[in-house]
């Protein structure tokens, strides 16, 4: 398998990325900062697109993190940094798994289903996890055009049914709700820290790194969009709206006569969503490999440990899965940015080479 | 390695010795000047007209030197070699070329005179068209070969043969376009040359050494009844196989995409064949989820439904005795069973079986309350939309039925999951070098112009890129 191509980036982080945010990020921020909820999303998306930016430019190097730390640091440090990171993925990767499971019981089904329901996507994360992310770029060049039809689908049957006047007074839940619409939407916002472990494995072309960001903002543009569409249709109610983008659409007029027929946009928008949350685990088996080498073996026995962990972890919590995630969202938020944001930051010497600094 | 000797007696012998089938006969005659000929053939798959003719009648006046030269120049056939081996001479008997054997000479002359019963060249009842050419493949290579060179009078057109099965010897022709393919077909070529099997009847046993995923699903190489789609093909940079015995010549690399097109796509307006290609994507989709949407929305989902039709189906599926999926699963079933009774049953006898599966089985079914009629209708309109795409059918109506059943274990999710993994599979599967999903995946702007949708010719000057040929421009 070749590598990923610059392309092939832009889909992930133009229409990929912007899916994870769609689920229960809008209901959480409606609820801390009310019709100010874009100003932090708009703020975390500046915020992002920064990190983005580094890692791109870190990929013009064309080594892997791997290599680019044991250049830097040595084979020791390099190893300790490598599993910290993956650490980080490994908890990273909760949240998300718990917010599509709640997303799956509630959308997918009329009534509340057994664990069983969503365990079947532990099979097909491990199969993914197992193989190595540069065949990902490929899944990216059938999802982008997947989630756009997905995104432009319920747009089209939500827009028209917002009240766009809902968000003024602009400002009107201040600093306060500024603060606690950025500090609560942390856990969503990783995507620069999920681009870490693809470096070295991207063809670089010309212009990649303003492109890459472009696209990444143009995917947040999308987000905001629909954060202005939610909550003008919900408006008071919109912090009680769990699942934003499988209700904006189901007050379309056409709908009585049709059936739920925006279903199916929700429904291609979960398949794009299956593959972005498996991502932290992967990156989590991909940084393991980078560490500790011996691919044919560490990846599969990995995927399988830690997916069947989850699996178990996910049994244990079933009825105390809200109360995780408002601990990630809430009490753990700061490890988001630290290791999105900073860990992007401190990486950036790592792209001059040893002799170079010499 | 035993050879051919001077003495013509102990020669034939062991040449007999070789071969000791009943239908192995040997012909003796004696040239005006005293020459003793032997004549060593396959009773059936020699032609004996043209070996008198060719052999028999041009030898009655041979006075030359007791040469295998000066023999073959005298013969009248065109095709003509010498051998000394005694088991080549075995093999070339045995695919119905006569050996020559004669008094004094130690070294054999091979009569190109091979006669197999071959049928008529006729249209391939699977690959039907309205407009365009009606010539199918038959089962003689030989035929195939110039129905193939019919179409390409170039000297760039490579035919080169390997025999693979230890026991059939079965010919394989490897046809490219010279300074196009020459990459792929050596690699098509080393592996053929592997295979080491005894039997080849039919080209499809060669699909499974020649897939980079054997054991998989998924379809990975072409294959066609029709000579102008494999010459299209092997022009667009692709390497064709045609296999003695086979009607059915392979082509590779393959794209999944070749398979939502047809012949006839060329020669109908751009417009119209874009419709029928996204016609066959949407038949093909609806025939793989469409029992498995619906069996999810009566089981876990009932929103999905239209009020209105909710309340027909509720009404139709009321006294029905099974779950939605196992019943589902019964219709399935018939409709399976039907289909593979009428591809086997004598032509007459298919009528009947119409008449049998559609009123006593349908009707008589829905009056009994065993199934429901959306599910019948359901199971129809799957049915019909799998033939849509009919060279993928063996593997479409195993991801029918595999939706199915997640479906009606797991629900809609469920269907949604299969769909992700097997977006994973194919964009991860590729064989000699070319992507199977491309040009969707890696994205290829260009080759879209004959994907699911199709420009005017004049937009195609390029071979697609997706197969990977050196010599890209086309149209200049």
């Amino acid at each position: 398998m070749k590598k990923i191509s610059a392309r092939q980036l832009y889909f992930f982080l133009a229409c990929v990325a912007p899916v994870g945010k769609l689920v229960a990020m809008p209901s959480q921020l409606a609820a801390a900062a009310g019709n100010d909820l874009l100003f932090p999303a708009f703020c975390q998306y500046v915020l992002q697109s920064l990190a983005v930016c580094a890692v791109l430019w870190l990929a013009t190097k064309e080594r892997t993190l791997g290599e680019l730390l044991e250049n830097t640091f040595g084979k020791v440090v390099s190893k300790i940094l490598l599993t910290l990171l993956s650490g980080f993925f490994l908890f990273a990767a909760l949240f998300p798994l718990l917010e599509q499971k709640l997303f799956v019981q509630s959308a997918f089904y009329d009534t509340l289903p057994s664990l069983a329901g969503f365990a079947p996507f532990f099979l097909f994360s491990a199969y993914l996890c197992a193989k190595p992310l540069s065949s990902f770029g490929r899944a990216w060049d059938i999802l982008g055009p997947i989630a756009i039809a997905g995104f432009f689908g319920v747009i089209l049957l939500s827009a028209g049914e917002a009240d766009y006047a809902a968000l003024l007074p602009l400002g009107a839940h201040g600093a306060k709700g500024f603060w606690a619409g950025l500090s609560q939407i942390c856990a969503w916002f990783f995507d620069a820290a999920l681009l870490l472990p693809l470096i070295g494995n991207i063809q670089p072309e010309r212009g990649m790194i303003w492109k890459g960001t472009l696209f990444y903002a143009l995917g947040g543009c999308a987000v905001l969009f629909f954060l202005a569409v939610f909550f003008g249709i919900f408006q008071e109610t919109a912090a009680g709206q769990l699942f934003a983008f499988s209700k904006t659409s189901k007050y379309f007029s056409g709908i009585t006569v049709l059936g739920r027929i925006d279903y199916l946009f929700i429904y291609a928008l979960a398949l794009v969503m299956a593959f972005y949350v498996a991502m932290p685990l992967q990156a989590c088996v991909e940084l393991a490999v980078q560490a500790y080498g011996n691919r044919r073996v560490l990846a599969p026995v990995l995927s399988v440990v830690l997916n069947g962990l989850f699996l178990l972890l996910l049994l244990l919590i079933d009825y105390r899965a809200g109360e995780v995630g408002d601990t990630v969202t809430k009490t753990l938020f700061f490890l988001f940015p630290a290791f999105a944001l900073a860990v992007p930051a401190l990486c950036l010497p790592l792209r001059r080479d040893r002799r170079e600094r010499a | 390695m035993k050879t051919v000797t001077g003495d013509l007696k102990k020669s034939v012998d062991a040449l007999k010795k070789l071969l000791p089938a009943e239908d192995i006969l040997t012909f003796s005659f004696t040239a005006d000047k005293g020459q003793q000929f032997t004549c060593v053939f396959a009773d059936a798959i020699t032609d004996k007209e043209l070996l008198g003719e060719q052999v028999v009648r041009a030898l009655r006046g041979f006075d030359g030197e007791p040469k295998a030269k000066n023999v073959a120049a005298k013969l009248s056939s065109p095709e003509t070699k010498t051998e000394k081996s005694l088991q080549t001479l075995a093999e070339e008997t045995l695919a119905g070329n006569p050996v020559l054997l004669f008094e004094g000479m130690d070294e054999a002359v091979i009569v190109g005179t091979k006669k197999v019963p071959v049928r008529a060249i006729s249209e391939p009842s699977t690959d039907v068209v309205v407009k365009g050419p009606r010539e199918g493949f038959i089962e003689d290579v030989k035929t195939n070969t110039a129905l193939v060179r019919r179409r390409l009078k170039t000297g760039e057109l490579k035919i080169e043969t390997v025999e693979v099965g230890r026991r059939s010897h079965t010919v394989v022709a490897v046809c490219y376009l010279d300074g196009t393919s020459v990459a792929v077909a050596e690699a098509v070529k080393r592996k053929l040359q592997e295979i080491d099997i005894d039997v080849v009847p039919d080209s499809s046993y060669l699909t499974h050494f020649l897939a980079s995923r054997p054991y998989s699903l998924v379809k990975q190489v072409g294959t066609t009844e029709k000579p102008d789609i494999f010459c299209a093909k092997i022009a667009e940079g692709r390497v064709g196989l045609l296999v003695d015995g086979s009607p059915i010549a392979l082509t590779v690399p393959y794209l999944i995409v070749e398979d939502f097109q047809s012949s006839e796509d060329y020669f109908v307006p751009a417009y119209r064949a874009t419709f029928t290609r996204l016609l066959r994507l949407f038949a093909l989709f609806v025939a793989i989820y469409l029992p498995a949407f619906y069996v999810a929305a009566q089981l876990f989902k009932l929103q999905l439904f239209p009020i209105k039709l909710l309340l027909t189906i509720a009404g139709s599926i009321r006294d029905i005795p099974f779950s939605p999926s196992l019943e589902m699963l019964l219709v399935l079933l018939v409709l399976e069973v039907l289909n593979e009774a009428s591809i086997r049953m004598p032509k007459y006898v298919g009528m009947a079986l119409s008449v049998v599966g559609a009123l006593v089985l349908g009707e008589t079914a829905v009056s009994a309350g065993f199934v429901s009629t959306p599910a019948i209708i359901i199971i129809a309109f799957s049915g019909i939309g799998l033939y849509a795409v009919p060279n993928l059918i063996e593997q479409t109506s195993v991801l029918r039925l595999a939706m199915l059943l997640v479906a009606g274990s797991v629900g809609t999710y469920g269907i949604v999951l299969v769909t992700a993994f097997m977006i994973f599979y194919l964009v991860t599967t590729e064989n000699f070098g070319s992507p199977l999903v491309a040009p969707f995946s890696p994205l290829i702007g260009r080759d879209l112009r004959d994907s699911v949708f199709k420009y005017d010719l004049g937009s195609l000057e390029t071979r697609p890129r997706s197969v990977g040929s050196p010599n890209k421009r086309r149209l200049k």
